[in-house]
């Protein structure tokens, strides 16, 4: 494993390396072509422009490398996550992750002053005080029982965000002639940005719910 | 809440045997058997089996279902 971490970070600073060096070349050798912003319909291939290219498309290479890679962990964690018999371990106060969703409201400050919404999204972190929960259920072997509290979790969760956004899409519909298409967009970024945040906290705490109710009255030999 | 009857207990201190080791005996938590001896939850049956070899008695006698 750390020999694979350090074989991508060698190849990362020998790219790095070869994209400083054919820049430095092109400024100095060959006009800064390829460094500085050109006309590409314009653009005739010279030999001279080789080594920028060849730098380049060892940094596609790269980066299509690191792609792979990525990849292959996806499905190789995919593969193992069936057999895994422990929830994963975690710490509940990774839960203080939420706070970040109160970023979301300098939407409210930002659509106005420079007409981005890309802030609203912020709002996702609230998902994260799930984390409170997670963490509690963190390291307990999964058995049948687990595994069917988390399918009813993540059922129970998914609907009650699915009617979320079916009543803001309602209520945005209806008020349509209040709202400009925009801000009634807006509406609907919010609306489903909360309602994906409360699947993920509701998914962990109704498991958490199912799984430790009652406990208090059945915790006995 | 399932509706049967569940004689777990008893069978399973026939055999002394402890909540925790009958759990690790069938692959579950000990949290599991004790939701099945207060007839909370519904096991599947690849664990009704497993149990019922646990405590070597036959499933029909510790779950009764009317």
């Amino acid at each position: 494993m750390k020999k694979r971490v350090q074989k991508i970070f060698i190849l990362g600073a020998l790219c790095l390396a070869a994209v400083m060096a054919s820049s430095v070349y092109a400024v100095l050798f060959n006009d800064s072509r390829l460094v500085a912003p050109m006309d590409f319909s314009e653009y005739a291939f010279t030999a001279r422009d080789l080594p920028m290219l060849a730098s380049m498309l060892l940094l596609a290479a790269y980066v299509l490398y690191l792609f792979v890679l990525l990849l292959r962990a996806i499905f190789a964690r995919r593969k193992e996550e069936p057999r895994a018999r422990v929830t994963r371990r975690l710490n509940p106060r990774w839960g203080y992750l939420g706070l970040f969703g109160f970023l979301g409201c300098l939407g409210f400050w930002s659509y106005p002053a420079f007409g981005q919404i890309s802030p609203f999204c912020f709002f996702l972190f609230f998902g994260f005080f799930g984390f409170f929960y997670e963490g509690r259920l963190s390291n307990t072997l999964m058995d049948e029982r687990y595994r069917e509290n988390r399918t009813r979790a993540a059922l129970a969760a998914g609907r009650v965000s699915h009617a979320v956004i079916f009543l803001a899409v309602l209520v945005v519909g209806l008020g349509k002639s209040l709202l400009s298409t925009e801000l009634a967009l807006i509406a609907f970024l919010i609306a489903v940005t909360l309602a994906l945040a409360l699947e993920l906290f509701l998914s962990e705490y109704l498991l958490y719910r199912y799984d430790h109710g009652g406990q208090a009255e059945a915790d006995e030999e | 809440m399932p509706d049967f009857e569940c004689r777990l207990k008893k069978y399973r201190l026939l055999k002394d045997l402890t909540q925790e080791q009958l759990a690790e005996r069938v692959g579950v938590r000990r949290e599991t058997i004790m939701r099945l001896e207060k007839a909370q939850y519904n096991p599947s049956l690849k664990l009704a089996i497993d149990i019922s070899r646990a405590v070597d008695t036959p499933i029909e006698d510790i779950f009764l279902f009317p």
